[in-house]
């Protein structure tokens, strides 16, 4: 369309930029419609792969995570309700559903021994324990999964990252940066002691005992006096697993 | 699990701080509470009736795997609220020597009632002896009881018209009449 100016010009110009402008709205138009068609011929076909595979995403916990992804990706969650197409289908509400209780009882019997915190290895490896006799194995994601439908029913269940580990926090306590750090440092050998985090944190005295005292408080740490040198060691049952022997030198 | 002979050792005894008075209250009942269901345990599975504190045959108050000991405040502190609990008794006022009530003495009351009705002995007499050692007793959990024990036991009994304690021809053979 050749410019031709003066009024006739702009009235052309204008109405060729309404035009490019429909035209552009089209082809989004006709983006986003294509894109929904995939869409639900993706959706319909990750029903059937579900229903086909219904017996691999129970048994596989590997198969089951990799699942889960592909519904995520395609906007489907599985767990959102207890009916409906997936739930019935797979059965897989309920499976969440049940870990979810039994890792609750988890954490409320362990809680005496470690204040309520739980690391995830161990949380797990007491969760397969307890279900040795069923054919459907456990995975840490499947425990992360079911985690995070308990924080929707706000039982204040949390998982935070603490250096290399997960932990599962099933109490309210609020811990902060300080302790975060004492916690990965504990982590190593499952003890600190306060001239480990003196020297490693480049902490003073008084504020190593007061992370020290409010962990005790809360009791998420436990103290040892036994050790032949005489040094005091702070533990966290939280970062190690009773079930794991520990060294002698300890 | 670690093992003492055949007995089965809780999880705790393996981990240092368990054997460290805890300072904190809730983390401290805890603890108590752990070591005195070990202690009255072991001492049910091995028929132990006195813990002396300072001995060294007692196995439970220090594990070597893992270095550690119970300090002498600590072995009190657990034996005293056993003895709080009425599971325990002090035998002196020094505080070395513990009766452990793993039955209590209600307990064993009813125990030595069940004895006399198992052995049709109602009516008979026996020694005090005879019923800790006797070829009755073998089997049960009378068999090498201890004698103070079961005098209190008896006593129990003999308050509540169950039998009559006396004394036998020598000086230490008590004898008993049972008349349930």
């Amino acid at each position: 369309m050749r410019r031709r100016p003066g009024i006739g010009g702009l009235q052309t110009a204008a109405a060729a930029r309404d035009q490019y402008r429909q035209l552009g709205e089209n082809v989004a138009k006709i983006r986003t419609d294509l894109m929904k068609e995939q869409l639900t011929t993706f959706r319909t076909q990750l029903e059937d792969f579900a229903r086909k595979h219904k017996n691999d995403i129970r048994k596989n916990p590997a198969f089951r995570s990799q699942f889960h992804n592909m519904c995520t990706k395609v906007g489907v969650d599985p767990l959102a309700s207890n009916k409906g197409f997936w739930a019935e289908l797979l059965g897989i509400g309920d499976f969440y559903y049940e870990l979810g209780v039994q890792i609750v009882d988890i954490c409320l019997a362990t809680r005496p021994h470690n204040g309520g915190l739980i690391n995830l290895q161990e949380l797990c490896s007491l969760l397969r324990q307890r279900r040795k006799s069923d054919r459907e194995a456990v995975s840490e994601d499947d425990c992360l999964r079911a985690i995070s439908k308990l924080k929707v029913l706000g039982n204040g269940y949390e998982v935070i990252s603490i250096g290399k580990r997960k932990l599962v926090r099933s109490v309210p306590t609020e811990l902060n940066k300080d302790h975060n750090e004492i916690l990965e440092l504990a982590q190593a050998k499952g003890f600190v002691t306060v001239v480990e985090v003196e020297r490693r944190l480049s902490w003073t005295t008084g504020r190593a005992i007061d992370a020290f005292d409010t962990l005790l408080d809360e009791g998420l740490a436990m103290i040892d006096d036994g050790h032949k040198d005489g040094v005091r060691r702070y533990w966290f049952p939280c970062v190690s697993s009773i079930s794991t022997p520990v060294g002698a030198d300890g | 699990m670690q093992k003492l002979g055949d007995f089965k050792l809780p999880q705790f005894f393996n981990y240092p701080p368990y054997f460290t008075l805890q300072p904190v209250r809730e983390t401290g009942k805890k603890q108590i509470q752990l070591w005195n269901d070990l202690i009255l345990d072991y001492c049910k599975t091995h028929s132990i009736f006195v813990i002396g504190l300072e001995d060294q045959d007692f196995p439970l108050f220090s594990n070597p795997a893992i270095e550690r000991s119970l300090t002498h405040e600590a072995r009190e502190a657990f034996l005293s609220t056993l003895v709080a609990q009425g599971r325990a008794e002090w035998l002196d006022k020094g505080r070395r020597k513990c009766l452990v009530l793993w039955h209590r003495i209600q307990d064993w009351a009813n125990i030595v009632l069940d004895f006399v009705k198992d052995n049709g002995l109602k009516d008979s007499v026996m020694t005090v002896e005879e019923i800790r050692s006797g070829i009755e007793s073998r089997g049960t959990e009378l068999h090498g009881i201890d004698r103070t024990v079961l005098m209190r036991a008896l006593k129990l009994l003999e308050q509540k018209g169950k039998l009559a304690i006396f004394k036998g021809t020598t000086a230490d053979d008590e004898g008993v009449k049972f008349s349930i």
